[in-house]
């Protein structure tokens, strides 16, 4: 599993299916939203995609 | 919660099963009445995930039952939205260290090795250490998560 080195999310490619940024091997944390429009996490990290990204990517 | 009124509860996982229990419920809560919005795996929480949700977490509600979900943290505290920031942006290790730590080595030839912090690199995020035990004070450049902090201050 990658992670976006922009927008953190995991993927499996080596472009971001999402925004077109590089990914990464180096990450860690997990974090999965389920219902962006609800979620507070999801509005301070400025997520609004459901999916499971990184906390944190190199 | 600013204009969320979610609850953030800690769930109590098998050890290693985090990230597994965090996306079973993710969707084994989807489509069911449980709020559940997000699930936090921090990686400096051993055994535990968080979960954000718009309604009370049950442990007796068949919708989130999934292997190696241990229970919940009950507590007389909530979790506050301040406390899962700190979980959201986690602080780089190399931002703790200082010119002088000591370190040990966690992985590369070096493992298990003590070292002295010469020199950070904050944007590159490696630090220059000088190894303890060598007859030769040869400086090492390694990434700072390749080792463990032993001393953060310098004598
Ligand atoms: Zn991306």
């Amino acid at each position: 599993m990658n992670a976006c080195t922009s927008c953190k999310m995991l993927s499996s490619k080596e472009r971001c299916p999402v925004c077109g940024n590089p990914t990464s091997s180096n990450w860690s944390g997990l974090l999965v939203i389920t219902n962006p429009d609800e979620s507070a996490v999801a509005k301070e990290l400025g997520i609004s995609l459901a999916g499971e990204y990184c906390l944190r990517v190199r | 919660m600013e204009d969320i009124e979610n609850s953030i509860y800690a769930l109590k996982t098998s050890a290693g099963q985090e990230r597994n229990v965090a996306r079973l419920l993710a969707r084994k809560s989807k489509d069911s009445g449980v709020g559940i919005c997000s699930i936090l795996v921090p990686e400096s929480l051993k055994g535990y995930i968080l979960v954000e949700s718009s309604t009370k977490i049950d442990m007796r509600n068949p919708d989130i039952k999934v292997p190696h979900l241990r229970g919940i943290v009950e507590g007389n505290k909530d979790i506050t939205f301040e406390e899962v920031k700190k979980f959201l942006n986690p602080e780089p290790i190399i931002s703790s260290i200082q010119k002088g730590s000591i370190v040990e080595l966690v992985s590369g030839p070096f493992k298990g090795e003590r070292a002295k912090v010469v020199r950070i690199d904050e944007s590159r995020e490696e630090v220059v250490l000088e190894l303890i035990e060598a007859a030769v004070p040869i400086p090492v450049t390694v990434k700072a998560d390749q080792i463990r902090i032993i001393q953060k201050e310098a004598d």
